[in-house]
């Protein structure tokens, strides 16, 4: 297999995970980093003599120095770097969230309809082993009819206000809602559809100007309820904890990053009836390389596999502009005291 | 290989810190139980009483304190090697979201000149970063070790998402400050941590550099094994290394004397560290590896 030439812009915390997967799996090295830092620039060049550094993405398009771009910048620059590396014919996985909203990312959703290159929206949480076989015995419809879904995310990040990118809303979008949450909603659209409809509140408990905490009743296409319930201000949650529970007519499953438990009236082809538990360890798939959790790695493999056979993703802008769309009714439905607002359909 | 004689059982320290590998909430009930210095302490007593000759510690927030109450009883702290693992990465991802990497260093090391008087001015900070970025690993290398400057220290760790960063950018270099610094100002060895064993083997072997001590995941079910069991059981094979096993219970998920008979297989591993967190289970674990190795 060729080699593929990554590129990363951004390179802070997630960017510098980014380039490790980009450079130490087999099919790809990593050719060029695009940052705006001058210190930042300086050090890559004295550690890394053999990849090119621009300061903007424009001289890396025109250097044509690689195949495919990791955009890790603040999420309020991701979709006018992205439409530029579309529009150049660069396949290009973007850090999530998407955009600062669903209406910012229009511009994106035009690009890939002029000139389609595999696109992908780093909602890595997907590729969590005990997420993956949850979303495998939804889609298998395991518990019949889904009538009730619960889920939740804490972490203890912020117990005083905070400072930096993440707690602007110019740059960021907002607070957890639209940062760890959008986790949830990614999760939750993956795993049972179509969000139509939400009430919500968002509540400030730290942060001058963002939310720290939300909680919002979400309706369904299927039919289903729920709720989200999600803070960065929890203290005890020394990592982002994501719990999700579903109740169907055959019965229930709750999933988190530890395991997957799944109690089934009646059993589903091979799936028996009563309670099965899956542990990380019966779970485990390993990778060539694991830096910061396999699920980087697996989401990695996926996109490199994608850009080699120019090839559509199941998390691409399409389903991350989805994503924005619940984030956003649910700014709107706070914004109005909680009222029921329709999640708008901006692919049609 | 070092020739570093390492203890046969370490003392793990994942659960006084709430990391559970297999379950967040057990993870965060025991962070609370161990939050009481004391807590620790009487575990560290009893691993010891058991035959513990090491206590594995991350640099967490926490350690510094564990650190202190050992410094005061000369009985522990004389029948322990201590095996600091660096640095704690939580600390600095959480950090890195608000200050952003560059600032996340300067800051921290800013807060500690002032706070320790270890004499790194911020402007003296930034005049170092903008001549070599490695001095600023040198600082941060010697503020995280501060805290065991009292106790007894051969081997230092760097923590495997550190390390397997290091591998896949191919950066020998690092690894090589690393270990001199290691050498040259504290008198210890450096270890590296890995979740990829096979890798890190390749990467020394084609870099010329002498095997550090490893410490890696071995366990008979695989869990955090890569890039798979039998590349791994391979490279355990190796003549020249030299492994402290780590996750060899699989977090819980193996019995011990199922655990320890697979470990027994590879005599590369010449040390276990346990995460253990109650009295009863110190001593049926350490009674299973004691059954089931036989140190070669």
């Amino acid at each position: 297999m060729t080699e593929l030439r990554g590129a990363v812009v951004g390179f802070g915390k997630l960017g510098l995970l980014h380039a490790g997967l980009a450079n130490g799996l087999s099919n790809s090295r990593l050719a060029a980093v695009v940052e705006s830092s001058a210190v930042i620039q300086r050090v890559v060049r004295q550690y890394f003599p053999d990849v090119d550094v621009f300061a903007t993405v424009e001289e890396l398009i025109d250097a044509r120095a690689s195949d495919y771009v990791i955009v890790a910048t603040p999420t309020g620059s991701h979709v006018s770097i992205a439409e530029k590396l579309v529009e150049a014919s660069i396949p290009v996985l973007i850090e999530k969230p998407l955009s600062l909203n669903a209406q910012e990312a229009q511009p994106l959703v035009a690009a890939l309809n002029r000139n389609w290159v595999p696109n992908m929206v780093g909602y890595m949480g997907r590729y969590i082993d005990t997420f993956q076989r949850a979303a495998q015995l939804l889609h298998r419809n395991v518990l019949g009819q889904v009538q009730m879904i619960r889920s939740s995310m804490y972490i203890e990040q912020l117990l005083k206000s905070g400072e930096g990118w993440r707690y602007d809303p110019a740059t960021s979008g907002g607070g957890v809602l639209i940062t760890q949450n959008s986790h949830v909603i990614d999760k939750l659209l993956w795993m049972f559809g179509d969000i139509t409809g939400v009430s919500g509140n968002t509540s400030q408990l730290v942060s001058r100007l963002v939310e720290d905490h939300v909680h919002a009743h979400l309706e369904f296409a299927s039919g289903a309820v729920g709720f989200i319930d999600a803070s960065w201000s929890a203290r005890h949650f020394r990592t982002p904890t994501i719990s999700i529970h579903a109740q169907g007519t055959n019965g229930t499953l709750d999933v988190n990053d530890d395991e997957v438990r799944l109690f089934l009236d009646n059993s589903i082809g091979e799936t028996s009836s009563g309670w099965t538990t899956w542990r990380k360890p019966d779970l485990y798939r390993p990778v060539p390389l694991d830096i910061g959790g396999t699920q980087y790695t697996f989401q990695m493999i996926d996109f490199l596999e994608a850009v080699s056979n120019h090839s559509d993703l199941d998390s691409n802008v399409v389903s991350g502009l989805k994503t924005q769309c619940v984030i956003d009714a649910v700014y709107e439905s706070a914004r109005r005291d909680g009222a029921r607002v329709g999640v708008a359909n901006l692919l049609s | 290989m070092s020739g570093v004689a390492l203890p046969r059982i370490v003392l793990g320290h994942n659960a006084f810190f709430g990391v559970d590998h297999l379950s967040s909430q057990r993870g965060a009930e025991r962070a609370a139980y161990f939050s009481e210095v004391e807590n620790v302490m009487t575990v560290i007593a009893s691993a010891v009483d058991s035959g513990a000759g090491g206590l594995m510690l991350s640099t967490h927030p926490r350690a510094a304190a564990i650190c202190e109450a050992l410094s005061i009883d000369a009985r522990l702290a004389s029948k322990l090697e201590m095996f600091p693992l660096l640095p704690y990465a939580q600390k600095y991802v959480t950090r890195a979201n608000e200050l952003g990497m560059v600032r996340v260093v300067t800051q921290t090391l800013a807060e500690a000149s002032t706070r320790d008087k270890v004499g790194l001015g911020l402007d003296f900070l930034r005049t170092m970063y903008r001549r070599d970025p490695l001095d600023m690993v040198r600082a941060l290398m010697r503020l995280e070790l501060r805290m065991f400057r009292k106790l007894n220290v051969s081997t230092v760790f760097l923590h495997d998402a550190l390390s397997d960063l290091l591998m896949a950018l191919n950066l020998p270099k690092v690894f090589s400050l690393y270990q001199s610094t290691l050498r040259r100002r504290f008198g210890t060895t450096a270890g590296i941590a890995t979740k990829n064993l096979p890798l890190l083997v390749q990467r020394f072997q084609e870099w010329g550099m002498e095997l550090p001590v490893v410490l890696t995941h071995v366990n008979k079910v695989g869990f955090q094994v890569n890039p798979s069991q039998e590349e791994c059981e391979k490279a355990l094979a190796h003549p020249k290394l030299a492994v402290m096993a780590m996750g060899t219970l699989a977090s819980g998920y193996l019995t011990p004397n199922e655990a320890y008979s697979y470990v027994n297989a590879f005599p590369s591993v010449q040390s276990i560290v346990v995460g253990t967190s109650t009295t009863h289970h110190i001593a049926s674990t350490f009674l299973a590896i004691r059954q089931s190795v036989d140190w070669r």
